[in-house]
């Protein structure tokens, strides 16, 4: 049951009721204030920067089909945009590649598929070193269940029977996985300051 | 049928990091958001910092920052994904379409109002989903935000009258059908009013051309041809029918295609 009312002069909401109707104000307040972390998302999931922008493009579309959606009672604006972020880039993935077969996953378990889809090609470039990096730091179920689900796009009930694990395990290791190398990201950029 | 049971606190943290990576099936998302509204408010903070956190974080993404034209052209392909979507919605709402609109210029008030028009007729499809999840009797403020007097309006206009006699009749609850292939494209509600037996389908967004049976089963197994749905030219269509008022509140819903097959379950 919800609890409170629609705030409705809540300034991101009202911000994302105009983005519904298209007023071009609105869409490059959300672009500016956005833009750039979209982009760069896209960037560490796709290979090339005319194919990042291809994509920010969409999901700025996707965004005003899904403004009115928007309820800042559930999470604050950067979460619902970057979630459709995700989501967009995840679904690009699913699309444009044929991934590989399960046995041939099993095969190379654990390992980087430098003929796999586009997006694993992200490990090999100098830009997601450090993203490489942390990766190799996990423990080897949480790696593989994120390069998995997370840049090969497989669907959790996928990896959970490609790994022969229970979803419910799956699940908690992809939680545990992302947790952790948000924390070592973070230690490695203070790092440096 | 299938039943989720609530998650606790630590699988609805998992979940919610899940979600904020976009990671989640349709159905766990909306598992994840009936839980997150019924959690305390503490969590549901804690939830939020956390997806906000993640959703902020960019100590793992790449330096690159985009070309300076690319606000540009995010902006003309809002536009024309705006404008589309208005002259595909142009037939139904009966109003006149803005002839030649330039996407550089300001909006005119014919755009705008054509915006608003695809925007509501979007945001009804929003909401009978809801009704599907949270059932009759968990209306909300949402809904009713967004089922105002001139939704509901407009909808009668497109698919008849009835339309208000089963929108939020609780003698009518509406039962959602997916897709059994898994596409999420759109919608369909049927609801049958168990005290009179007059029965309701509601579609949108199907896929053109698009035609199947709209069949009920009774408790004894018996199959019932209670509508038959062929999608036009709008994205809207509706049905009536009637049953006998003894199995109204009894029967389980499926779509069979052209070719015998279950298309909607």
């Amino acid at each position: 049951m919800w609890r409170w009312q629609l705030p409705t002069n809540e300034p991101d909401y009202r911000l994302m009721r105009r983005v519904a109707l298209g007023e071009e104000e609105a869409v490059a307040e959300l672009y500016d204030r956005f833009g750039p972390l979209v982009f760069k998302l896209s960037r560490q999931f796709l290979t090339n920067a005319a194919e990042s922008e291809d994509a920010v493009q969409e999901i700025f579309v996707r965004l005003w089909k899904t403004a009115d959606r928007f309820d800042p009672r559930k999470a604050k604006l950067v979460t619902w945009v970057m979630l459709i972020t995700r989501r967009h880039l995840i679904d690009r993935i699913r699309k444009k590649t044929v991934r590989p077969k399960q046995q041939e996953l099993g095969e190379h378990h654990g390992e980087i598929a430098t003929d796999g889809p586009p997006a694993s090609k992200i490990w090999l470039e100098e830009r997601n070193q450090m993203l490489l990096q942390q990766l190799q730091t996990l423990p080897e179920l949480q790696r593989t269940v994120i390069e998995r689900a997370y840049f090969q796009g497989f669907t959790l009930r996928e990896v959970s029977r490609q790994l022969d694990a229970p979803l419910g395990t799956v699940k908690s290791a992809l939680s545990r996985g992302l947790l952790r190398l948000r924390e070592r990201g973070d230690k490695e950029i203070s790092a440096f300051h | 049928m299938t039943t989720y049971d609530q998650p606790d606190k630590k699988q609805l943290l998992e979940l919610a990091v899940l979600d904020a990576h976009g990671l989640l099936e349709p159905l766990e998302s909306d598992l994840f958001n009936s839980a997150f509204l019924d959690a305390p408010d503490s969590l549901q903070k804690e939830i939020q910092n956390i997806q906000e956190q993640l959703a902020l974080d960019a100590s793992l993404l790449p330096d690159d920052l985009p070309n300076a034209s690319l606000r540009r052209r995010v902006l003309d392909a809002v536009a024309k994904a705006a404008d589309d979507e208005a002259n595909r919605l142009a037939p139904l709402a009966l109003i006149g379409a803005r002839a030649g609109a330039s996407r550089h210029n300001q909006l005119s008030i014919g755009t705008s109002a054509w915006r608003a028009v695809a925007m509501v007729l979007f945001g009804v499809s929003v909401v009978l989903a809801a009704f599907a999840i949270n059932a009759v009797d968990r209306a909300n403020d949402i809904t009713k935000y967004a089922l105002n007097a001139d939704v509901e309006q407009t909808m009668a206009d497109l698919v008849g009258a009835e339309f208000g006699e089963f929108i939020r009749n609780p003698s009518a609850p509406a039962v959602g059908l997916e897709r059994t292939n898994g596409d999420p494209t759109g919608y369909i509600r049927v609801a049958i009013n168990e005290r009179t037996g007059a029965g309701y389908v509601f579609a949108i967004d199907l896929k053109d051309g698009e035609e199947f049976i709209i069949q009920g089963t009774t408790p004894d197994g018996e199959v019932i041809e209670l509508a038959r749905i062929t999608a036009g030219n709008t994205p809207v269509v509706a049905r009536t029918f009637s049953v006998d008022v003894a199995i109204a509140g009894s029967l389980t819903y499926k779509g069979v295609n052209t070719e015998g097959n279950i298309a909607w379950s």
